[in-house]
């Protein structure tokens, strides 16, 4: 697993625990990964859109302006399960060198 | 050392959006424009670490490029931008060349090699855009008048150009020229319409080039009309570059040169108009 699909997958597991907008998906992740600015992250966000993994609905925000939230689709929750099965993996192999 | 002022939120918003409009398609670049506009203005953001945060506008902006596609499109403007810059070289060298004595054969014809760089742009871009550009409601502000103002120039150094390649004019330049040696202000005039107006009309055409990229593909009009005037300049200058007053044939210049200008500006305003559809 790269970088890249850990990124995902604590993506896909934000969503999956309820709709967020993008300042709330953003700023956990870039705080998990202080060396990975948020354009990154928002690159990956929109890429999962493109393959169809998330999608966003307009909602009004906390007395300022509509919000755009982000939420998994089937597909996303799919994706979610195979890059949790993929982390167990390495996790496991990675303990079996004894590495805790 | 000097330390650089951080960004203020509409800076790096302005920053942000220019280097997405010509990275992206129209509709992608609003998007993210959008959503970008929503994660700087956040209440909680602190305006003072915006580039540590997100990263550098153009860096951002490049994360989100599909590298290939960006790649074909800046082939594209390269190829489409040379043509331009060609039409501008042909007119700046050619023009001084132009005495009206002594028929210049090296250069003869060669003003259609502008009208074969002319319907190679217009068929590339066209082809492009009607693939690859977008648009949205209504016309673009400012597409009908920067239209109309290369039109109504173009139309002006037509009309100026009807003038003095008609016999009578041609037979006044003449003597002129034999008895006091002075170039008629109606040439002088004409020559700077030709030179000045044909880098004008080439940077109007890569103006709408951009804005066709970055904001609506029908800004092609402007590309197509400019590019379009920019070729019948050079047309022209080689073709006056060819006349020499010694053969009577010269005096025919006038209908030499109109059944020729107006089926090419034919095409090119074809090209406009399908750029507009």
């Amino acid at each position: 697993m790269l970088k890249k699909d850990l990124l995902e997958l604590c993506l896909l597991q934000l969503l999956s625990q309820g709709d967020k907008y993008g300042y709330e998906v953003l700023t956990p992740l870039r705080s998990a990964f202080p060396d990975t600015q948020e354009s990154a992250i928002y690159a990956l966000l929109r890429g999962l859109g493109k393959e169809n993994l998330t999608e966003w609905y307009m909602a009004p925000g906390g007395g300022g302006p509509d919000r755009k939230y982000y939420k998994l689709t089937s597909a996303g929750r799919a994706r979610l399960e195979a890059l949790r099965g993929d982390w167990r993996n390495m996790r496991d192999a990675i303990a079996s060198f004894g590495v805790e | 050392m000097k330390q650089q002022k951080p960004l203020t939120r509409e800076q790096y918003l302005k920053k942000f959006s220019r280097a997405v409009r010509w990275r992206l398609p129209p509709q992608e670049s609003e998007e993210a424009i959008s959503d970008y506009r929503e994660l700087i203005f956040q209440e909680e953001r602190d305006p003072e670490r915006l580039v540590e945060e997100l990263g550098e506008p153009v860096q951002a902006a490049h994360l989100l490029t599909d590298v290939k596609t960006y790649r074909r499109w800046l082939k594209i403007f390269v190829v489409l931008a040379f043509g331009l810059f060609l039409q501008v070289r042909w007119v700046w060298t050619a023009w001084p060349a132009v005495r009206f004595w002594g028929w210049d054969w090296g250069v003869f014809g060669e003003g259609w090699r502008g009208v074969a760089v002319m319907v190679a742009g217009l068929i590339t871009s066209l082809y492009w855009f009607r693939r690859h550009g977008q648009k949205s409601g209504g016309a673009p502000k400012g597409l009908w008048l920067s239209c109309a103002a290369v039109l109504l120039f173009a139309a002006g150094t037509m009309i100026l150009l009807w003038y003095v390649s008609s016999p009578s004019f041609l037979e006044y330049y003449r003597t002129v020229m034999e008895v006091a040696h002075r170039v008629p202000w109606q040439i002088k005039l004409l020559r700077e319409l030709m030179m000045e107006g044909g880098v004008a009309y080439t940077l109007a055409a890569l103006a709408g080039l951009v804005l066709a990229r970055c904001y609506d593909r029908r800004w092609l009009a402007l590309y197509s009309l400019a590019l379009t005037a920019a070729t019948l300049c050079v047309f022209v200058v080689f073709s006056l570059n060819s006349i020499d007053l010694t053969y009577a044939q010269a005096f025919e210049m006038q209908t030499y040169l109109f059944t020729r200008i107006i089926p090419i500006g034919a095409v090119g305003l074809v090209g406009t108009g399908v750029a507009l559809c």
